[in-house]
């Protein structure tokens, strides 16, 4: 231990002789290890995002629906739906919509909206934040009741944010009370996948709407699991289900948001990978700096190792002294580098008020690796210190 | 082979036997030492004479263990040394061989008192306080007590080479090898060197000292002279 105490004596002594350089190699290092921080960060921070986005949209959510292209008719038929009912298992909640449009006067002019039709279980399953009022309810449903929801959007264009107490909209010649307004949990999962809840939308019980609208197929089938092990369970029933009305599901999509959730962490992985590679080649040359510095001082030091030798220093203290200088300097390049890759981030997340993750990982990885290229790539000037002539180093011939 | 003072040459400290050294000079093999046979006794004070190019610098490079690669046997203290590895002749020559340069050799960087420690450091046996202790005593012994934090460079060149002196006898070797000890000194100062050599002859070290110098060789209990890589006595 006192001999090691001793090496980092002469290799600290060694770097003070040549501050300058020493500082500007560690930089080198240390953006290097703040640059795979930052991106592993941006990467973790990124697929959060679309990944709430995704589960913004309803948790443990089964959907299906018809494309209506194939040979034969593919929509889903209210028959369609009372077997999905009886047949597929650990379902939580279903929510069919139908999907209509309207012309409704706004400010006097004439304007269409979406007119959806669904259960008073929609607003769970499609997480639905009611700003004001409320939902429409089962009761309401099943006694035709001429009530509607209407979207954030068109409250602020219909009625410019004021309260829709006794409010009402004309919706196919017939007046229908406002009772809530809401919004969607995740707003930007519209950006995401086109939502049919978002933009000017009015929200009118199930089977009010069918009745009122004639409507003939169900647009779309929400049917949220139980539970997320229940996802998988629902997903095949529901196909047996179409299998057994249509043949095939030719024409039909059955898909849970875990599909999606799969390919976005794959596709947000792999973009994380590939931008770590970046990085680290940003690391590689930060290592070739730290070679680069120790081979110009290993040659400047030249005569400094023939006295040290020639005074009875092994050749493994000479290798060690250098190896440990190319590490301090990497290592200390590692430090300020998490401390910018970790900081930075930190920051931005307090200024704006934002959680930004900081990958514990990435911090040690990008730590780890500074450290260890700094040994490898001192290595070879630290080899070439210890090899030296001792008679040619001490240059008196 | 003629011994003005009683040496015991039966037992010598350092005997060199047969030693040859030849290398390569852009192509041109160049015979640096021939059939070398020198040995020194316990406490001597010998000076190695002879011209620039007459190998004297090669022998020193042999007998002070900075060059392994030669022809012929070594013995220090009776044992053969020669074709040993590197590290334990770097091992013999921290302990038991103390250098003094011409150039002095002090590394810039580090103060008086640390280039005295360094060989100490090196044997790594002891702990640094101590280590410095055995330095800052070699370091009064030769006159610089209150020059101990001073870089070389804030030095005359006579203390610089009473440094190198303090930092050779840290570590109480058994030889030490002085190469052209006063070349960088005017007279005076370079008297004084001497006188400091004499001192430490008189208290028993065995010294080997190199130069082309006739006035310092004088000095010496006897001169051995070097031409042409060859030792010739009784030309003189």
């Amino acid at each position: 231990m006192g001999s090691f105490r001793l090496l980092l004596r002469f290799a600290v002594e060694g770097l003070r002789g040549q501050r300058g350089r020493s500082i500007l190699t560690m930089l080198g290092m240390g953006i290097g290890t703040a640059s795979v921080v930052v991106v592993v960060s941006i990467g973790l921070v990124g697929r959060d995002y679309v990944v709430s986005l995704i589960e913004g949209v309803g948790s443990n959510l089964v959907f299906v629906y018809g494309t209506g292209i194939g040979p034969k008719p593919t929509q889903l038929s209210f028959e369609d739906l009372d077997l999905m009912q009886e047949r597929v298992r650990g379902v939580g909640a279903m929510a069919p919509v139908l999907d209509d449009a309207a012309t409704i006067a706004i400010k006097g002019e004439p304007r269409v909206v979406a007119v959806l039709g669904s259960t008073a279980d929609y607003a769970q399953v499609r997480n639905l934040k009611m700003i004001e009022g409320r939902f429409f309810t089962e009761t309401e449903d099943d006694n035709l009741a001429k009530v509607a929801v209407i979207s954030k959007e068109l409250h602020q264009e219909k009625f410019g944010g004021r309260s829709v107490e006794g409010e009402s909209v004309r919706l196919f010649d017939l007046r229908f009370r406002i009772i809530g307004v809401y919004k969607e949990g995740v707003e930007s999962a519209a950006a995401l996948e086109k939502s049919e809840a978002a933009g000017m939308v009015a929200i009118a019980p199930f089977w009010t709407l069918k009745q009122v609208g004639n409507a003939e197929v169900v647009d779309t089938l929400y049917i949220q699991a139980e539970s997320p092990e229940a996802v998988g369970t629902v997903v095949s029933d529901a196909r047996d289900v179409i299998v057994a009305q249509y043949g095939s599901t030719d024409g039909f999509t059955i898909e849970s948001l875990d599909t999606y959730l799969t390919l976005v962490e794959q596709i947000s992985d792999a973009i994380t990978l590939g931008l770590m590679a970046i990085a680290g080649v940003s690391l590689l040359v930060g290592g070739i700096g730290i070679m680069n510095i120790m081979l110009v001082t290993v040659t400047e030091r030249t005569r400094d190792i023939g006295i040290r030798l020639a005074l009875g220093a092994g050749r493994r203290d000479i290798l060690a002294q250098f190896l440990l200088e190319a590490g301090i300097l990497s290592v200390s390049g590692g430090l300020l580098g998490v401390l910018i890759g970790a900081g930075a981030p930190l920051y931005v997340g307090f200024v704006y008020d934002v959680p930004v993750p900081v990958s514990v990982i990435s911090v040690l990885v990008a730590f780890g690796v500074s450290m260890s290229v700094g040994i490898f790539f001192g290595l070879y000037p630290a080899r070439k210190a210890a090899g030296m002539n001792i008679v040619d180093s001490l240059g008196y011939e | 082979m003629s011994l003005p003072v009683d040496r015991d040459l039966e037992k010598p400290l350092i005997a060199l036997s047969g030693v040859s050294k030849t290398y390569a000079h852009e192509g041109v093999p160049v015979h640096a030492l021939r059939g070398i046979e020198v040995a020194a006794a316990r406490g001597e004070l010998l000076a190695v004479m002879g011209p620039s190019g007459s190998g004297k610098s090669t022998l020193l490079h042999v007998l002070g263990l900075l060059d392994a690669d030669y022809q012929g046997t070594y013995h220090f203290d009776g044992e053969l040394i020669s074709g040993r590895d590197g590290d334990e002749l770097s091992g013999l020559r921290n302990r038991e061989i103390g250098f003094v340069f011409q150039q002095f050799l002090l590394l810039p960087q580090l103060s008086i008192l640390e280039n005295a420690t360094l060989p100490a450091l090196y044997t790594r046996d002891r702990a640094p306080d101590v280590c410095e202790k055995l330095a800052r005593q070699c370091l009064i012994e030769v006159g610089l007590a209150d020059r101990l934090d001073h870089r070389p460079n804030e030095l005359s060149s006579g203390q610089r080479q009473r440094a190198a002196i303090a930092r050779a006898l840290v570590n109480e070797p058994r030889l030490i090898l002085a190469d052209e000890p006063t070349g960088a000194l005017d007279s005076k100062t370079a008297q004084e060197i001497m006188d400091l050599f004499l001192q430490l002859h008189a208290a028993g070290s065995t010294i080997v000292l190199i130069t082309h110098d006739l006035d310092v060789a004088s000095a010496a209990e006897r001169i051995v002279h070097i031409r042409d890589g060859q030792i010739i006595d009784g030309l003189l």
